[in-house]
């Protein structure tokens, strides 16, 4: 088999294009490598197909400061030389953060990254004053049944939630930082979340800040 | 004319509404390749009518697009109409339709250019006039408001939609747009009034000004200033002008989403349905050498993963292996696929199979059209079905499992044994594909097969035919569909009320567009999406306009009668095609010009232009 590197990219997904999808960010990324002309490996078979792996999808409307994807090239670039690459041939809002090669026996990005980082902002001149009891007497109600295209899910919250949500004022909006973790049944969306908390009412523009990988209790970034 | 200021930017009232609607990715521009200009001495919107996803498979707005967008002072902007969950958002929060690129009022540009690419897309255009709060008619226009301008394929009978344009374009717009934008800009910067510039625009050829044509006994008569027939523009060499390198990249899933590298322009093979066959004559190749150039800059520019080169009929294209060979070798271990599209049964040959074959294999298709050489003869359609069981083997031995067929229902002459010929075709066609197929793929071979109803459209020898009765459509589709064989076909039909109403739609005359307002008024848009089409809703309309829609759609024209679109001259001989309307009834067919001798259409001659081959000669 042929040397092979894999190059693991950092990248935001902001402004307008929070409103973008998982496909359609992932379809955008494969042609910004493509007009970046990195030389990427393509996988055999009958159609070959760019070898490229994300981090967890990212809902259409919530921002991203810090998403994961990994990409093969088939031979070695400086990850600078490679980033600078790829933010020559992106807009701002969908740009990348940083680059580096990781081992090509590292777990994948989806199996490795299980914390994730949000920031939901509160829209409409919602007052700190009293969110963070309300907050944390909903956590301690212990679960949150969901329902998800027909079917019930029930998060365990302490489960869920590996921090206490935190309440901050910023400026002059007030902007509610939560830790979930993720798991292969699915992870718990910070706007429900809040929704549940604090009633539908209440509308949210919701950031991951960060995603992460849980190492023995030990949280680090992937990169 | 708008000022230079930078009109109202539209984004913090637009983007509250997307998390109520369906793929906002339509509407949040900021794509790689879209240029925002928020301040601009004259802006032009170009708007596709349909959704984001249709639209931005479209050439021509690119192509256009590119050409405007090298004038000083011109910044142009894609439309396209909101799907209809977006469409309500927007009338209740009060925001107006907008551009993309840099969300400003449809209504705050100079000019709206409407490409009309197909009948069923009329009502969009009327939903998008209505959503950006531009007067639906072009008599209730004011100076503020912009200039509505239409284009492409539809313009040819421009009469069902005519009332609501301030002007038509006919024919290649490369040129004609940059004469148009000038004129527009000319007459404006003088201060005239929308009269005087109505008044310009009639003077440019290929433009056709609706207000200036009044109807009278024998059909429209020209006021002063404008001319008896307005003639379409033809653009000499396709060589002279770029292939859209850098075009907008979508987010969204989009239809033919690749890189698409127009190859030639035109086709005379001389097919007697077909209306894109005769009012893009002549044909006009590119060199070998720009479609390949062209391909190659534009893969880099976009990043897609796929390229096709298009055109009515790419295997025609007389340096065609030569530019598969050489596209072939440049984008080996790319993973980067080459489609073909249109590609004709009778030029589709093993050597191309052979380089087709050897990357990704996109999808293969033919029309043959009709199913007995008797009915193929009569539509001119000259193919045998040795060379289609000839060509599926080359196809099928070289990788393919999969070959789709078009046929058409109720062509002039057709009888139910040229019905149930379409059935004993596509089972020598499969007969043919298993043989050529290793015994354990067999499983997979595919025949598609996929018919529609035949449409009489204008500048065609067919333009006096009358529409089959949808009654007896319906009949021979039942025909059909016992003559057709089951294993392995993929069976799929036009519905018969849709090309029912494309005909009355096709063939109609300025009283039409009472009818097309009526029916979005109460509710019509979308119709060429299934689940949107109603034609009980078209008939209400129609009825309530007092229009009789059976009698255009089915009537024939006598020949010699003065038909709707009498008064565009597409440089087709009249002559011309009663003799081929003539022959057909008789069964003779037509050889293609580009092979053989002249056949005398008339339109070299009268528009100026020649046969460009980039090889210099074809091989047959």
């Amino acid at each position: 088999m042929a040397e092979s590197f894999t190059l693991r990219v950092c990248f935001r997904k902001t402004g307008r294009l929070r409103h973008l999808s998982h496909l359609e960010v992932a379809r955008a990324c494969e042609r910004a490598a493509r007009r970046a002309a990195l030389p990427y490996a393509v996988s055999a078979g009958f159609t070959p197909r760019m070898r490229i792996a994300f981090g967890p999808a990212l809902p259409v409307g919530t921002a991203g400061e810090r998403e994961y994807l990994d990409l093969v090239l088939t031979r070695f670039l400086p990850p600078a030389e490679a980033c600078a690459a790829l933010a020559s041939v992106t807009v701002e809002e969908l740009s990348p953060v940083a680059c580096a090669y990781v081992s090509g026996k590292e777990r994948s990005l989806a199996a490795a990254l299980t914390i994730a980082e949000y920031d939901v902002h509160l829209e409409g001149g919602i007052s700190h004053e009293g969110l963070e009891r309300r907050i944390h007497a909903f956590v301690r109600t212990g679960t949150l049944s969901v329902e998800h295209k027909g079917k019930q899910k029930v998060y365990d919250l302490a489960e869920a939630l590996p921090k206490e949500p935190l309440v901050v004022s910023c400026e002059d909006r007030v902007l509610i930082r939560m830790a979930v973790r993720m798991s292969e049944r699915g992870s718990l969306r910070p706007d429900v979340f809040v929704a549940a908390a604090l009633g539908p009412e209440v509308h949210v523009a919701v950031t991951r800040t960060d995603l992460l990988i849980e190492d023995q209790g030990v949280w680090r970034r992937p990169l | 004319m708008s000022e230079a200021a930078a009109p109202e930017d539209l984004w913090s009232r637009v983007e509250p509404l997307l998390a109520r609607v369906e793929r906002p990715a339509r509407y949040i521009d900021r794509e790689w390749g879209a240029v925002v200009r928020p301040i601009a001495a004259y802006r032009v919107a170009l708007m596709y009518p349909d959704a984001y996803e249709v639209g931005m498979a479209n050439q021509a707005l690119q192509v256009l697009a590119g050409r405007l967008s090298t004038l000083p002072g011109v910044a142009v902007e894609r439309v396209f109409v909101p799907w209809t969950d977006m469409a309500a958002a927007l009338r209740q929060a009060d925001v107006p339709l907008f551009t993309l690129e840099s969300c400003v009022p449809v209504a705050s540009c100079d000019l709206l250019g409407v490409t009309l690419p197909y009948e069923l897309t009329y009502t969009n255009v009327l939903e998008a006039l209505d959503l950006a709060r531009i007067p639906l008619r072009a008599s209730d226009r004011r100076e503020g408001d912009p200039l509505v301008v239409a284009g492409g394929p539809s313009v040819h009978n421009p009469e069902p939609m005519a009332p609501f344009f301030d002007a038509m374009l006919i024919g290649d717009g490369e040129d004609a747009v940059i004469e148009l934008v000038d004129t527009h800009r000319a007459v404006t910067g003088r201060g005239g009034s929308r009269s005087e510039v109505l008044q310009a625009l009639a003077e440019v050829s290929g433009v056709y000004v609706p207000s200036l044509y009044e109807r009278a006994k024998g059909g429209l008569r020209p006021r002063a200033g404008a001319p008896a027939r307005v003639r379409r523009r033809v653009v000499a060499d396709l060589s002279a002008y770029e292939s859209p390198i850098c075009p907008v990249v979508p987010y969204a899933d989009v239809v033919h989403d690749r890189v698409t590298v127009e190859v030639l322009r035109g086709c005379s093979r001389g097919c007697r349905f077909c209306q894109a066959g005769m009012v893009y004559r002549p044909v006009r190749e590119r060199r070998a050498d720009d479609v390949v150039r062209d391909a190659i800059a534009s893969l880099r520019c976009t990043g897609y993963e796929e390229v096709s080169l298009t055109s009515l009929s790419t295997a025609d294209h007389s340096q065609l292996e030569e530019v598969l060979r050489r596209l072939t070798r440049r984008l080996e271990g790319t993973g980067i696929a080459i489609s073909v599209p249109s590609l004709r049964v009778d030029s589709f040959t093993l050597s191309l199979a052979r380089l087709l074959g050897e990357g990704r294999k996109s999808g293969l298709t033919f029309a043959p059209e009709a199913g007995s050489q008797r009915l193929r003869d009569v539509i001119n359609k000259n193919v045998t079905e040795d060379e289609l069981l000839a060509t599926t083997r080359a196809a099928f031995a070289s990788g393919w499992r999969r070959v789709k067929l078009y046929f058409m229902l109720g062509l002039p002459t057709e009888t139910d044994e040229d019905v149930t010929a379409i059935g004993g075709l596509v089972a020598r066609v499969m007969q043919a594909a298993r043989e050529a197929t290793p015994k354990d793929e067999r499983g997979a071979v595919r025949v598609a097969v996929s018919v529609s109803t035949f449409v009489p459209k204008a500048h065609t020898p067919f333009q006096w035919a009358g529409q089959l009765p949808t009654a007896e459509v319906l009949r021979r589709q039942r025909v059909l569909r016992d003559s057709m064989p089951r294993k392995g076909v993929e069976f799929s039909w036009h519905d018969a009320e849709v090309s029912f109403l494309e005909a009355v739609l096709a063939r109609g005359d300025r009283r039409v567009a009472d009818g097309i307002e009526a029916a979005w008024r109460s509710g019509a848009v979308f119709d060429a999406w299934t689940e949107r089409f109603s034609l009980s809703r078209w008939h209400e309309a129609f009825a309530a306009v007092g229009i009789e829609p059976s009698a255009i759609a089915f009537e024939p024209f006598e020949p010699g009668a003065t038909l709707p679109w009498a008064h565009i001259d597409s440089g087709l001989a009249e002559p011309f095609l009663l003799l081929e309307w003539e022959r057909a009834q008789a069964g003779h067919t037509t050889p293609d010009c580009t092979f053989e001798s002249c056949t005398g259409c008339g339109v070299c001659g009268a528009l100026g232009a020649d046969i460009v081959l980039a090889g210099g000669e074809r091989h047959g």
